[in-house]
C-alpha cells in the first residue's frame, strides 16, 4: 500500500469493500446504531423569526429565585429576562441572572454519572451508566447503614432541588446528621436569634421602600444585589430615607450613606447595646409598643446599663457621639425605620447575641407591622408535598448537639462542626456515608484540613451537583443533575416587591425553559435520582412523587392551580392580597429560654480575640456579579469580575511599600498561606486592622477550567474556627493575614 | 491516471468520467458514508455492546489496508495486553471528552474551539445546525447541541449518502475543519491511550483537503 495514500485514492481501491464489509458487519448489536438525525423539510431561517418564549423560569444563580423567562431560539437558549408579569423582580434581573446562559451550555458542566477509579482527592473519571451508579450508591449507602445505623450518613445540601434528597434522608432513612451551609454557614443565627425575640425568622423583611431611616448593620446592598430586596432599598433612598451604614469598609451601601459608622469589626453587639441603653436612660424609645408588647423588659433594661456610650465607643473605636447621633436619628423616626435582621451573619461566633440585640433594637423603636419597619408580606397559601417522616425519632434521638446538650438555638439540622467532629473522632458514634447534594464544603466550611480529613475516612462519598465543584474531587460516585432552567422543582410565593403598592400576591413554579434531555449528556433531576435510589434501597413504599412534574402539580394544586394554568397566566399567577401593615410582635427583650439554656438571657457583648501584631482581620463580602464560588466558571460572570483584589488601607500600603494593583498572596496566623494570587486595592475605604475581599474565589478543582487558580480562597485561610455557642454556627472572621509580594512576607502596621 | 478528488464533479461542468468511475463514484460515497459512521461509532462511549471483537477486527482490517500497520498493530497489542482492556478506554474516553481533574482535555464540540468564551452552542453551532437544515436534516433531540463530533461525522455520512459531494465539501470546510484540528491536537497531546490518537488521525485523514 502507497504511504501517500490519500482518501479518496483509498476509496477507490479494491481493498475497500473488505474493509468497509467489516465495518457494516461489526455494530450487528450497537444500541446506538440508529442516526440522530430526522429527515426535515428547509424553511428559512429569520433573525429571530423562530424565537419564542419559554415561562416559568425562576432563577437560582443565587437564592433570591428571581421570575425569568426565556428567549429561546431552535432549542438554543439565547437570552433570560425578567418575566413582565413579575410583580416581585418584574423584568429586571442582575448580571447573575443574565450569566445563567453561560451556566446552561458550559463544557466543563457534569455530563454523565461518573465513577472514581483513583483517589479521593485526586479522582480518575469512569462514566458508568445510570444503573450501575445507582445501585452502588444505594448498595455502599445501605451497607453504611446497616452497619452504623442510619446516623451513619452526613448529608450536605444546598438549593431548591436539595430538599427532595434532603428529606429523604432526613425523614425516611432518619439521619439527623444534616448540615445546610444556608443556615450554619450564613443565616441560620439571625433566624434562630429573631424566633427567640420576636418568635419569627425575619428573613429580609424590613419595608426600606417605606423607612425614614434605613440601618445595615454589615449589609452591603448594591455589593449584595437580590433585585427586589435592592428595589426596596433604592426606593426608600429615592423617597429620602436617612441611610446608616455600619461597616469597617466604605463598602456600596457606604457609599450611598448618610452616616458611615467605620466600626472595629466583631464589636457590632457593644454598639447596638450602647444605643438601646442611651435611648432607654434618655426615655427615647418607643415607650407604647414596649409597655405593650415587652417582655422581661426591666431585665433587659438593668442588663445593658453598663452600656454607655463611652464604653462602646472605646470598645468599637468610633467617636461616642456618633452612637449617640444615629440612636437619635432612629429614635426621631421611629417608628417608620427599618434595622436590617442582614443576611450572612456568621461572622465571630458571637452572633446570636449581635442577632438578638438587633431584634431588640426593632421592638425598642416599636419598629414592627409598621410603615418602614420590621413587615413580613402575607404570601398565598399553596399544597404540600414530601416525604413521609418515617423515621424521625431516630434522627431526633441521635442529634449530636441534643445528646450532648449544646447548641440549643441550633438551626434545622445538626451544626456542621458537631459533624465534622464526630466523623473524624467516631465518638459518640461513626458517621460513614456522606452525601453531597449542590453544596461545596471545601469552600463553605472553615478549615479545609478536617473537612478533608472528614471525607477521607468515609466508607462511601456520593456527591450530586451541576458543576464539577471542589467537593467532587472527593466523590466516589458522581452524578450529574440537570441545572435550574431545566427542571421542574419548586414553587415560589411572595407579594409584590413595595409593600404599600396594590397589594397582590403570586404563585409560580419552576418550570424548564429548555428541555432537559440531548444526546451528549444523561443529566438527571433530584426527584428521579432519589426516588431510583429509595427503590433501590428498600424504601420504594414512601416514594411521595413519581415526577418533578408530579410534585410541583401536587403543590399547586394546594392553590387550585397547576402548571398548565400557570404557563396559561405566563407563568405567574397573580392574585389580590392583603395588607401586611397592623401586625404586632411580642419581643423577648430579656429571654428566659436563652437564660435557661445556659446562655447570657439579656443581650451581651462578648468580645472577639484581637488581631496578633503584624496582622490584620480578614473579613469578605459579596460581589455583585457573583454568588460566591457558585458562579466562579461562568464566563461572562468572571469576564466581569476575574478576581477578588484585596482591600488594605492606603497608610498602611504606602508603610508596607504596597501599591494599588499589586500582586500579593496573603499567609494567616496559623502560617497558612493562599495558594493563589491576587491583587490589592489600596483604598482610604477600610480599616487598618481590616482587610476585606469577596468570598468565592481561588477554586482548586481545574475541571472549572474558567474559574480554577483566579483570585484568593478566603476559605482556605479561616484555619481558625469559631463557633457561635447557641446556635453551632460558624464564626469565619476570626482570622488575621499578612500579606506576602514576591516571597516577602509584609507586616501591616497598626 | 484518473484521480477524483473531492469536487472534481463541478470543477468542469463537460467533464464527463468514463462508465467505471461513475459507478466507482456512487459505491465510493456508500462506502464513505460507512466510514464516516464508523468513525462517529469509535468517538462513542466504549461500551460493550458495541465494542466487541468484531469491532477491533474492522478496525484492524481498516487501518491495515490503509497502509495504517503501525497504528493497527499500537491498538492491537494495547487491546490484547490487559484482561480487562474496557476500563482502561472507558477511563481515557471519559478524561478525553466528559470531565476530569485536572479537565477535560478535548470537549467534542466545535464552538469550544471556535467561540470566544469556548462555550457550548455558540454562534458556530447554530450555523452548523442551519446547515443540517438546510439540506433536509434537523436533530432528533431538542435540546442536542449541533457541533457534536459524532453528529458531524454523522452528517457527513448523510451527505455522502445522498452523493452530495458538493456540500460535503463546503460542510467539511466551513463547518468540520476551522476546529477539528484544534480537537485534534489536545488529543493527542494529552491523550494516555493510544485508540483515541489513532483514531482523531483517521477522522483527520478522511476530512483533510487534499492536496
Amino acid at each position: 500500500m502507497a504511504l501517500n495514500l490519500t482518501r479518496r485514492k483509498f476509496l477507490q481501491t479494491a481493498s475497500l469493500a473488505a474493509a468497509t464489509a467489516a465495518m457494516s458487519g461489526c455494530f450487528a448489536n450497537r444500541a446506538t446504531a440508529s442516526t440522530p438525525f430526522v429527515k426535515k423539510p428547509f424553511t428559512a431561517p429569520g433573525s429571530f423569526a423562530d424565537t419564542t418564549t419559554a415561562v416559568g423560569g425562576v432563577c437560582e444563580m443565587c437564592f433570591w429565585r428571581c421570575q425569568l423567562v426565556g428567549k429561546v431560539r431552535d432549542g438554543k437558549l439565547v437570552k433570560l429576562e425578567g418575566n413582565p408579569k413579575s410583580i416581585d423582580n418584574g423584568v429586571s434581573i442582575c448580571a447573575r441572572g443574565n450569566g445563567g446562559v453561560k451556566l446552561l451550555y458550559d463544557p466543563d458542566r457534569l455530563k454523565f454519572p461518573m465513577k472514581n477509579v483513583g483517589k479521593r482527592g485526586a479522582p480518575e473519571w469512569k462514566r458508568i451508566s445510570w444503573d450501575e451508579a445507582l445501585d452502588e450508591c444505594a448498595t455502599k449507602l445501605k451497607a453504611v447503614i446497616d452497619k452504623y445505623g442510619p446516623h451513619g450518613i452526613a448529608i450536605f445540601p444546598h438549593g431548591s432541588s436539595a430538599k427532595y434528597p434532603m428529606t429523604f434522608f432526613e425523614h425516611v432513612i432518619g439521619t439527623p446528621n444534616n448540615s445546610e451551609a444556608s443556615f450554619f454557614q450564613c443565616r441560620g443565627i439571625r433566624d434562630m436569634a429573631y424566633v427567640a425575640t420576636l418568635d419569627t425568622a425575619p428573613d429580609e423583611n424590613v419595608d426600606m421602600a417605606n423607612a425614614k431611616v434605613i440601618f445595615l448593620l454589615g449589609t452591603h446592598l448594591g455589593e449584595n444585589i437580590h433585585v427586589s430586596h435592592v428595589k426596596r432599598y433604592l426606593k426608600g433612598l429615592e423617597n429620602g430615607a436617612k441611610l446608616v451604614v455600619v461597616d469597617p469598609r466604605f463598602s456600596a451601601s457606604a457609599a450611598k450613606a448618610h452616616t458611615w459608622v467605620k466600626i472595629k469589626p466583631g464589636t457590632d453587639t457593644a454598639f447596638l447595646l450602647a444605643m438601646m441603653n442611651h435611648l432607654i436612660k434618655t426615655g427615647k424609645y418607643n415607650k407604647a409598643y414596649v409597655e405593650a408588647n415587652g417582655a422581661g423588659f426591666d431585665k433587659f433594661k438593668a442588663g445593658i446599663s453598663h452600656a454607655t456610650l463611652d464604653w462602646a465607643a472605646k470598645i468599637c473605636d468610633i467617636p461616642a457621639r456618633q452612637i449617640k447621633e444615629v440612636a437619635e436619628l432612629l429614635a426621631a423616626n421611629a417608628p417608620n425605620v427599618s434595622i436590617h435582621p442582614g443576611r450572612h451573619v456568621s461572622w465571630y461566633g458571637n452572633d446570636f447575641q449581635r442577632q438578638r440585640s438587633l431584634a431588640c433594637l426593632t421592638g425598642l423603636l416599636g419598629a414592627i407591622g409598621v410603615k418602614g419597619g420590621f413587615v413580613k408580606g402575607k404570601g398565598p397559601k399553596v399544597g404540600k408535598s414530601g416525604w413521609p417522616k418515617v423515621n424521625v425519632e431516630h434522627a431526633e434521638a441521635h442529634a449530636l448537639h441534643l445528646m450532648a446538650k449544646k447548641h440549643q438555638f441550633s438551626p434545622p439540622g445538626t451544626p456542621t462542626d458537631m459533624i465534622r467532629e464526630t466523623a473524624v473522632s467516631g465518638k459518640p458514634y461513626a458517621i460513614k456515608g456522606y452525601v453531597g447534594w449542590g453544596q461545596n464544603p471545601i469552600q463553605t466550611i472553615p478549615d479545609q484540613a478536617l473537612t478533608i480529613k472528614m471525607l477521607q475516612q468515609m466508607d462511601f462519598v456520593m456527591v450530586c451537583d451541576v458543576m464539577p465543584t471542589d467537593i467532587t474531587m472527593y466523590a466516589d460516585i458522581l452524578l450529574p443533575e440537570s441545572s435550574y432552567l431545566e427542571r421542574y422543582d419548586m414553587i415560589k410565593t411572595g407579594t409584590q416587591w413595595d409593600l404599600s403598592g396594590k397589594q397582590e400576591q403570586y404563585i409560580t413554579a419552576r418550570m424548564p425553559l429548555v428541555s432537559p434531555t440531548a444526546a451528549d449528556h444523561e443529566r438527571k433531576d433530584s426527584v428521579w435520582i432519589v426516588n431510583e435510589l429509595a427503590k433501590r434501597m428498600g424504601y420504594g413504599q414512601h416514594i411521595p412523587v413519581q415526577s418533578e412534574l408530579e410534585m410541583t402539580n401536587k403543590i399547586l394544586a394546594g392553590a387550585n392551580l397547576s402548571v398548565e394554568q400557570l404557563v396559561k397566566e405566563g407563568g405567574i399567577h397573580v392574585q389580590p392580597g392583603v395588607d401586611p401593615y397592623g401586625a404586632v410582635l411580642k419581643v423577648n427583650f430579656f429571654s428566659q429560654e436563652v437564660a435557661d439554656a445556659g446562655f447570657p438571657g439579656v443581650p451581651t457583648y462578648i468580645p472577639v480575640p484581637e488581631p496578633p501584631k503584624g496582622f490584620a482581620r480578614l473579613v469578605y463580602g459579596r460581589a455583585p456579579v457573583h454568588t460566591f464560588n457558585r458562579s466562579m466558571n461562568n464566563a461572562w460572570l468572571m469576564n466581569e469580575m476575574p478576581e477578588n483584589p484585596v482591600w488594605l488601607n492606603d497608610e498602611s500600603a504606602k508603610k508596607m511599600g504596597l501599591k494599588d494593583g499589586d500582586r500579593i498572596e496573603l499567609v494567616n496566623q496559623d502560617g497558612v498561606k493562599s495558594e493563589t494570587s491576587s491583587v490589592v486595592k489600596v483604598t482610604p475605604g477600610i480599616r487598618k486592622d481590616t482587610i476585606y475581599m469577596a468570598h468565592g474565589y481561588g477554586t482548586k478543582n481545574p475541571a472549572m477550567t474558567v474559574g480554577v487558580g483566579k483570585g484568593i480562597d478566603d476559605q482556605s485561610l479561616i484555619t481558625a474556627k469559631a463557633v457561635d455557642p447557641e446556635t453551632g454556627a460558624h464564626g469565619m472572621r476570626n482570622n488575621f493575614v499578612k500579606f506576602v509580594k514576591n516571597g516577602k512576607v509584609l507586616s501591616i502596621p497598626a | 491516471m484518473w484521480h477524483l478528488g473531492r469536487g472534481a464533479s463541478f470543477v468542469n461542468d463537460t467533464f464527463q468520467p468514463p462508465p467505471h468511475a461513475r459507478l466507482m463514484n456512487q459505491s465510493t460515497s456508500t462506502n464513505l458514508a460507512e466510514i464516516y459512521r464508523f468513525l462517529a461509532q469509535s468517538m462513542r462511549y466504549p461500551s460493550p455492546d458495541w465494542m466487541q471483537a468484531d469491532y477491533f477486527s474492522a478496525l484492524n482490517t481498516f487501518l491495515v489496508e490503509l497502509g495504517w500497520d503501525g497504528e493497527a498493530q499500537t491498538i492491537r497489542r494495547a487491546i490484547s495486553e490487559g484482561a480487562d482492556w474496557l476500563e482502561p478506554l472507558q477511563v481515557e474516553h471519559t478524561r478525553l471528552f466528559v470531565n476530569a481533574v485536572p479537565c477535560v482535555v478535548a470537549p467534542p464540540y466545535g464552538s469550544v474551539y471556535l467561540s470566544a468564551d469556548g462555550m457550548l452552542y455558540g454562534p458556530s453551532a447554530e450555523k452548523a445546525k442551519a446547515f443540517y437544515r438546510e439540506q433536509g436534516f434537523d436533530l432528533a433531540g431538542e435540546a442536542d447541541i449541533p457541533d457534536h463530533l459524532t453528529f458531524e461525522l454523522e452528517f457527513l455520512a448523510l451527505l455522502a449518502e445522498e452523493g452530495k459531494d458538493q456540500e460535503e465539501e463546503l460542510f467539511l470546510q466551513n463547518h468540520f475543519r476551522p476546529w477539528f484540528p484544534h480537537f485534534q491536537a489536545r488529543v493527542l497531546q494529552k491523550g494516555r491511550h493510544p485508540f483515541y490518537g489513532v483514531l482523531v488521525n483517521l477522522i483527520d485523514f478522511f476530512t483533510r483537503e487534499e492536496m
